[in-house]
């Protein structure tokens, strides 16, 4: 519970936003643990993940949000954008409605979230289009691990593609996606949660970008936890963590 | 498509929030059902444009306009709503609370959030002043710790002695005491005067500035109850005994809780009303329920609301609350009267403006005023995070023993006063305010559907009456849904399950959690 000086690194509050089922919570936890689970539930269990990140001679702590699920009605609360520096939007290459839904998280976060936030648009499964690009066909590989909720989540909205197997099809060229991500002023990548590629990229890329001296300079930017401004020590008078104090408050009591 | 659940919550007022978290956690398959696009029912926080668009749907109804049967209920419940100004720019910068409170530092809501994990989403802020208004541009400053009644030159002596025989009885155990026997019930001021021999104008700021009592009339048990918690509750976090949440209070903790409930696998539909009532029973479960616009059919074993249905039963005498939020540029100057003045030596009053506090006007303090009721005003600004700098919002609310009356006839008077503190001594205008009155409406429970009641509206115990209700509801929803799965067979574990579950290993926030 200490928050030591030699410790000084700046919090980073980042939010994941996507239409379900295209794996925002695997690109967290490649990131946070470089793990990949095949047949992940959808969102159950963390509150948000802590993740440090290395840049140069400072250190970031990203607290990064998952959704929870509550995105799936669009039933976000204010405090989820709050006090957020960053955000990654996800969709998924092989499903071209996955890209317009991130279109308007993108529109959402502009709207709701602070006005200088950093956003990364992120492709996922690359892994799944891979084979197909290089002319080969051997996508059974990958088809063991094809993300169980993508099953509940396709039916009837692949409109327009006529493949006959639509999971291991890119749907959404770089370019276009590139070329959108250019005009809205979002770092753009392609990923892959599976295999891990392009994920650290996404982290340390933000990372680049997040006004470091501005946060630290500023005692309302530096993100509590939870995303509440005014850490103790950078905090503002009378600001109180309940956490925190209790310990102290205990003390108190006795005398 | 058909979605399964233990249990159905309608409403994400505060209780259901709470109760929300702690069904999840204990791992019952909560879905969770909201009317409004926004969380937080009758305790949500809004900012200047959806409160005016809440203010708009709650008014008279347009020719032809058919409400649904939320809106209808919410019509009943809150009427005489008027408002002037302009909305300010940055709508979304101020957090404007329809239940504003504060926060015992001891209490239900503090434990509860701290046992939920809920208070690492909440930042909070401490209460710096609560003063009781004098005449217009001046206040009277309650004292915040015994030191400051020591140095108090204005108390004699003997009153002082008398001041702490009072404090040492009410500290204490004092149900079973000599001198409240046979008293209970008595009002609190005629038992003060009369038992500890106080002087009248102290009493009088024990029953409104410790106790926030709304008359002198209320009776002494629960009045002493609460000076008892709110004496035990400073020194926690700081001198004052409240706590102030940022980002307009209540209605961010709701957003915490629906979050941890989330987490732990509830669904949650906001915009959505059930279309029917439910029907059942079903093969697997006792009801099914569809929404209005979903494609989705639910399937439940119970259902849980805080909404209220319409029922035109509620004619009668209505008792309420006159509500006004008005949002104001200059800061309030907290200056002492004359008779009140500080010690020498003391610092000259350079904190005089002050961020957040809470003013009281004892009844017929305010020519025009009540002669009965008192009235509160709480004032946040930057520092609580519910408005940009430079900017105040002030929350008034009145009992009112008469609906009929507006909420804008009742709380002007009290509104101007405010304005009197304001800094450069004249009066100033708000930018924007807001008045309405909540109507206290009793429900009744039918369909088979257990409701949620309805909190105390007193600014300083909705917080703790919410987490008191949630933990009953929760008792009562898991001794309902043992009752089925026992009657299906289910083997049911015998202990109790814990309100809330030891916070350790539980998976969440665990990983590099180094602070």
């Amino acid at each position: 519970m200490t928050d030591n000086a030699s410790d000084r690194s700046v919090q980073v509050k980042l939010v994941l936003l996507g239409e379900a089922a295209v794996g925002k919570s695997s690109v967290v936890l490649r990131f946070v643990s470089n793990e990949f689970q095949p047949n992940k539930e959808p969102t159950i269990g963390a509150a948000f993940l802590t993740q440090k990140c290395r840049l140069e001679d400072r250190v970031l702590r990203y607290e990064i949000w998952d959704t929870a699920g509550q995105e799936r009605f669009h039933s976000l609360a204010p405090m989820y954008y709050r006090n957020a520096q960053a955000a990654i939007v996800v969709y998924d290459v092989t499903k071209a409605t996955s890209l317009e839904k991130a279109k308007t998280w993108v529109k959402e976060l502009q709207r709701q979230a602070n006005p200088n936030i950093i956003i990364a648009l992120a492709g996922n499964k690359i892994d799944l289009v891979q084979n197909s690009t290089t002319g080969s066909s051997s996508v059974s590989e990958s088809e063991d691990e094809g993300e169980p909720d993508d099953a509940t989540a396709t039916p009837g909205e692949a409109g327009g593609s006529p493949a006959l197997d639509t999971e291991n099809v890119r749907q959404v060229s770089r370019d276009e996606a590139e070329a959108y991500a250019k005009e809205a002023g979002l770092l753009f990548f392609e990923i892959s949660a599976k295999t891990g590629e392009g994920v650290v990229e996404i982290f340390t890329e933000i990372a680049k970008k997040i006004p470091i001296e501005h946060i630290l300079a500023s005692t309302r930017g530096s993100v509590g936890r939870g995303g509440n401004g005014g850490r103790p020590g950078a905090s503002q008078q009378g600001d109180v963590d309940l956490d925190e104090n209790a310990n102290k408050a205990r003390d108190a009591c006795n005398c | 498509m058909i979605m399964d659940s233990d249990v159905v919550l309608l409403g994400t007022d505060l209780p259901s929030s709470i109760l929300a978290a702690a069904l999840a956690k204990a791992g019952y398959k909560i879905i969770h059902v909201d009317p409004n696009d926004y969380y937080g029912g009758d305790h949500a926080t809004l900012n200047v444009d959806e409160i005016i668009s809440w203010a708009n749907l709650r008014s008279a109804p347009a020719e032809n306009e058919r409400a649904n049967d939320y809106l209808a209920a919410q019509r009943d419940r809150f009427v005489s709503i008027s408002y002037r100004g302009t909305p300010p720019p940055a709508s979304r910068q101020y957090s404007l609370s329809l239940s504003p409170s504060i926060i015992p530092s001891v209490g239900p809501l503090i434990s509860t959030l701290v046992d939920s994990g809920v208070s690492r989403y909440g930042g909070f802020k401490l209460l710096e002043k609560v003063a009781l208004y004098h005449s217009p541009g001046f206040v009277q400053n309650v004292p915040n710790t015994k030191e400051d009644i020591f140095n108090n030159r204005n108390i004699s002596l003997i009153d002082k002695r008398r001041l702490m025989r009072f404090f040492t009885f009410v500290s204490g155990d004092f149900e079973d005491k000599a001198e409240l026997h046979g008293k209970q019930s008595v009002p609190f001021i005629e038992f003060l005067i009369s038992t500890f021999t106080l002087e009248r104008s102290i009493a009088e700021t024990i029953v409104f500035a410790l106790a926030f009592c709304s008359s002198p009339q209320e009776p002494a048990l629960p009045a002493l109850k609460r000076v008892r918690h709110y004496l035990g509750s400073s020194g926690r976090y700081g001198p004052s005994p409240f706590l102030v949440g940022h980002y307009g209070g209540l209605g961010e903790l709701v957003q915490g809780f629906c979050r941890v409930s989330a987490v732990s696998g509830s669904t949650y539909i906001l915009s959505h009303s059930p279309s029917s009532t439910p029907t059942g029973p079903l093969a697997r479960r006792r009801y099914s329920i569809s929404l209005t616009g979903l494609d989705e059919t639910i399937n439940c074993d119970l259902l849980v609301s805080s909404i209220e249905s319409p029922e035109p039963t509620s004619v009668g005498v209505a008792t309420g609350v006159a509500r006004c939020i008005a949002i104001i540029n200059k800061p309030l100057l907290f200056v002492p009267t004359e008779a009140d003045t500080p010690p020498e030596g003391s610092p000259p009053a350079m904190d005089k403006v002050v961020d957040t506090a809470l003013i009281i006007f004892p009844p017929s303090v305010l020519p025009g005023g009540s002669e009965t009721t008192a009235a509160h005003v709480l004032v946040t600004g930057e520092g609580s995070m519910s408005a940009p700098k430079g900017n105040w919002i002030l929350y008034l609310s009145m009992p009112l023993a008469d609906s009929k009356v507006s909420a804008e006839t009742v709380l002007q008077p009290y509104l101007e006063a405010t304005l009197t503190l304001a800094d450069e001594g004249h009066q100033i205008e708000p930018t924007f305010s807001l008045f309405y009155t909540q109507l206290e409406c009793s429900s009744s429970a039918h369909d088979g559907r257990l409701l949620v009641p309805q909190i105390t509206t007193l600014i300083s115990e909705c917080g703790d009456s919410a987490a008191v209700v949630a933990e009953e509801m929760f008792r009562e929803t898991v001794r309902a849904l043992d009752g089925l799965r026992r009657e299906r067979g289910i083997e049911i574990a015998e202990e109790p399950i814990p309100f809330w579950p030891p916070l350790e290993g539980e998976g969440s926030n665990d990983e590099v959690e180094d602070w």
